[in-house]
């Protein structure tokens, strides 16, 4: 990893404040993204990713709030704490204020991509008029400029007949058309960094192809730099460099994607690749991961995949892992939050293996109405 | 019926055939089935005011959804249906359960035609014949406890007593993976998996032999999708069902399907064996489908989004063949006995000018990018020649049109677009003549492609 990335998110924790208790989203995650590196971020839903992607350009409102941890982004410091006179965390100096961030990073900066484009087009306005709002407000130039800057970009997402979709409203188009208009949206003030959060799991398999081709070209001719937030292994294997895997609210695998397919070192990923189907070759029969995943209310002790985990013994109940390179070539950092390995030293070789029986107890004192989903791996 | 059927579920069926028999025998024949929707509803929507004569007419658009659509369906076999969002795929399955009622065709259950049999035969039909949704949190009603939910379909068709659909029930919630305490719980206390198992349990509660399933697995997340496919797999099994199973995944229909549909804005494009479906695709719509996914293999070629453009209106399908308009490997017209890399540059052409997808050029520009390794000669150079004089920039344009807003320039791209389509485009046979589905020869009698490359 070179020293200078672009954005570093360093031990970052999301908290959400609710009646029923504290939901710990997102668990002291930590990790980089290099200039115009697509990275991915991984996970199933609930798994906390689109709280951790949306923490870094601070849009997570109450009940929840980011509680510890430090997110820079160049040399600016989107987010860090310090502790106070009286031993209260409070915002440190550096830190960016509100009006910093609305004005100087979203948008300018970095920009986000979400996965309904309806919802984040205005629909009372046209498509070009949005569009050309956004790049005057955010570039400063005149209204004309703006707007054949707006027609340039839709014309260079791969929108047809720019000029005249210009005039028309965000339901005369369809989703992938949507959503290249997003894209354009976030690429029209040059960012360094897009956020995408799911953006093509709504589209059509030949539309969330082209829409990563474009996002691949586009790439390569800016620069820019990509979390890709997505459920989709598919998806992963084909765009990101680098691949982080969320497990409920956990980063439990870190590392360059072919290690991540071809080198897996968390059973969660494992098994998260046994269970899929897959287009290029008949499975006679998945291999499903048990159970479901556990409430972030009340997570289980221990390594949070252990109520799952093929390979849970009696350690993983009560040491929580972090994330730690375990990588056997020097210069690949492979980093795993898995027990397994021997750096983390608990020795559990020796510990004994969990029954199902322990497993349930697990599972049920963790909060879940599941009892009993394991019917599908009789 | 006696304590014993209570607890061999299979036992019941009506027609009692063994509980898993792989014969051929076909349990659903589909014969040139059609369902078109008028687009328009309401008191005026049907008339067009227009200024010449006559000044009124009564004129209706209609959708058509699923187009002259056969196919059958064996036996306790899998028959998987793809296609993209709005092809009409689930159009076909509810007409096929006769949920919707068919323009036109015949729909056979077990030797009896759907199409035009009478409400009160259809209904007890119905029990032979279940469906699964989608939408597991919306196909379950809040208000009712799940056991009044799995209960339901048997209190319609009068089967057994009270305590005999009680047992039941409780019977196949276990079945099914869930507990059979589960019975006395709201919907709403079940994860989306779990909700789908209650959605199994409710369809097979009457014994149904055939089970349509609307993309039950696509709001599920991959692990617990894989549960509910093995699940599916092993119901299938110990009942002796036959599914009908809709998915616009093709991962998801390759690991369920023994057999495999192509679907493409109402019609069948092509269909087969499974294997032979993925390893071997003949249409240029299924090839194309199969290169944009995604596979998960980071060492894997990554050959997505072949297909340009987007699916086309079902009101207004085009001619001939439904998917030239974006097929990568449309047939050459004859008039112009063009070589293969002549008309591949000229298509390529075509489509660049009709999709607008490169910034305005100088004409030697346009020239290096498309032609430069294709001398053209005769007519298609004239055509060609004039599109390229419609759209090329030249030193009158040079300023303003980069930035493009101006109408008189964007409508000479759309006349370049007319002239390049009426000449190659609307002139090849993939326009001219719809394609006849194209038999296989050989044993597998059931693959068939429409299209005009295979014939």
């Amino acid at each position: 990893m070179s020293s200078n990335p672009l954005l570093s998110v360093e031990g970052l924790t999301v908290q959400f404040f609710t009646d029923r208790g504290t939901v710990t989203a997102v668990n002291e995650i930590s990790f980089e993204i290099q200039e115009e590196e697509i990275v991915g971020l991984v996970g199933e839903s609930g798994a906390g990713k689109s709280v951790a992607s949306m923490s870094l350009l601070r849009l997570i409102n109450g009940p929840g709030r980011i509680v510890e941890g430090e997110i820079r982004y160049k040399d600016r410091t989107l987010f860090a704490l310090e502790e106070g006179p009286d031993g209260e965390p409070r915002k440190r100096e550096d830190m960016l204020s509100d009006e910093e961030m609305r004005t100087e990073i979203r948008g300018n900066e970095i920009a986000v991509i979400f996965q309904d484009p309806m919802e984040s087009l205005n629909p009372v306005y046209t498509v070009g008029n949005q569009l050309q709002e956004f790049i005057k407000l955010n570039r400063d130039i005149s209204k004309k400029e703006a707007r054949s800057e707006a027609i340039r970009m839709l014309r260079e997402v791969g929108i047809s007949d720019a000029a005249e979709r210009y005039e028309k409203y965000p339901h005369e188009f369809s989703g992938g058309m949507r959503q290249r208009v997003l894209i354009a949206m976030a690429l029209a003030c040059k960012p360094n960094l897009i956020i995408a959060d799911e953006p093509t799991t709504a589209l059509d398999v030949t539309i969330e192809g082209q829409i990563l081709d474009l996002v691949q070209d586009l790439q390569e001719k800016y620069g820019t730099s990509f979390l890709w937030v997505t459920h989709d292994m598919g998806v992963v294997a084909d765009i990101c460099e680098q691949v982080n895997v969320m497990y409920l609210g956990n980063i439990v695998e870190q590392a360059p994607v072919d290690d991540i397919f071809y080198n897996t070192k968390h059973l969660y990923t494992d098994a998260l690749l046994d269970s899929m189907p897959r287009p290029d070759r008949t499975v006679e029969r998945l291999k499903a991961i048990k159970g479901v995943m556990p409430s972030a209310i009340d997570p289980p002790e221990g390594c949070p995949f252990h109520t799952r985990c093929p390979d849970a013994r009696q350690v993983c109940e009560q040491t929580h892992p972090d994330l730690r390179d375990v990588s056997d070539d020097a210069n690949i950092i492979h980093r795993s939050a898995c027990l397994k390995h021997d750096i983390f030293n608990v020795n559990y070789e020796g510990s004994l293996p969990m029954t199902d029986e322990t497993k349930r107890q697990a599972n049920t004192s963790a909060g879940t109405t599941s009892v009993n989903e394991t019917g599908a791996d009789r | 019926m006696s304590g014993d059927e209570l607890t061999d579920l299979t036992a019941s069926t009506p027609n009692s055939h063994g509980s898993t028999r792989p014969d051929n025998s076909e349990l659903v024949r589909v014969d040139g089935l059609k369902k078109y929707f008028n687009v328009d509803s309401g008191l005026l929507s049907g008339l067009d005011f227009r200024f010449e004569y006559p000044p009124v007419r009564f004129e209706r658009e209609t959708v058509k959804a699923v187009d002259d659509v056969s196919f059958d369906i064996r036996r306790g076999e899998t028959l998987g249906l793809v296609g993209e969002s709005g092809c009409g795929k689930s159009t076909l399955a509810r007409t096929v359960l006769r949920l919707l009622k068919p323009t036109e065709g015949d729909i056979y259950f077990e030797g009896e035609n759907l199409a035009d049999i009478g409400r009160e035969e259809l209904r007890s039909m119905r029990r032979n014949m279940q469906m699964i949704f989608q939408d597991p949190q919306s196909s379950l009603d809040p208000r009712m406890k799940v056991g009044r939910i799995v209960e339901e379909p048997m209190k319609a068709h009068d089967m057994l007593d009270t305590e005999g659909r009680r047992e039941r029930a409780k019977e196949l919630l276990n079945r099914v993976g869930l507990d059979p305490e589960h019975y006395y719980r709201y919907p709403h206390s079940f994860s989306g998996g779990q909700r789908q198992r209650i959605n199994l349990a409710r369809a097979l509660s009457v014994n149904p032999d055939f089970v349509v399933c609307d993309e039950p697995v696509a709001s599920l997340d991959v692990s617990i999708q894989a549960q509910v496919l093995n699940t599916m797999a092993e119901l299938q099994e110990e009942f002796g069902l036959t599914y009908l199973f809709i998915a616009h995944d093709l991962s998801v229909i390759r690991h369920i399907s023994d057999r495999v549909a192509i679907m493409y804005l109402g019609e069948i494009v092509e269909m087969g064996e499974k294997e032979e479906i993925f390893e071997n695709p003949k249409h240029p719509y299924t090839k194309a489908l199969l290169d944009s996914i995604p596979v998960p293999d980071p060492r894997a070629s990554g050959a997505h989004g072949v297909l340009k453009g987007e699916v086309p209106s079902a009101t207004n399908p085009p001619s001939g063949c439904r998917f030239r308009t974006r097929c990568p490997s449309l047939i050459a017209p004859d008039s112009f006995n063009l070589t293969e890399e002549q008309w591949e540059a000229v298509r390529a052409f075509m489509r660049a000018v009709e999709r607008q997808t490169f910034d305005p050029l100088e004409e030697s520009a346009i020239r290096n990018r498309f032609f430069e390794d294709v001398q053209l000669y005769g007519e298609a150079a004239a055509v060609i020649d004039e599109a390229i004089d419609l759209i090329a920039l030249d030193s009158a344009r040079a300023d303003g049109v980069e930035l493009n807003g101006s109408g008189e320039y964007s409508e000479q791209w759309k006349d370049a677009a007319e002239i390049l389509l009426d000449a190659f485009a609307r002139t090849s046979v993939c326009a001219a003549q719809h394609p006849a589905k194209d038999v296989e020869a050989g044993e597998d009698s059931d693959r068939f492609v429409a299209c005009h490359l295979h014939r």
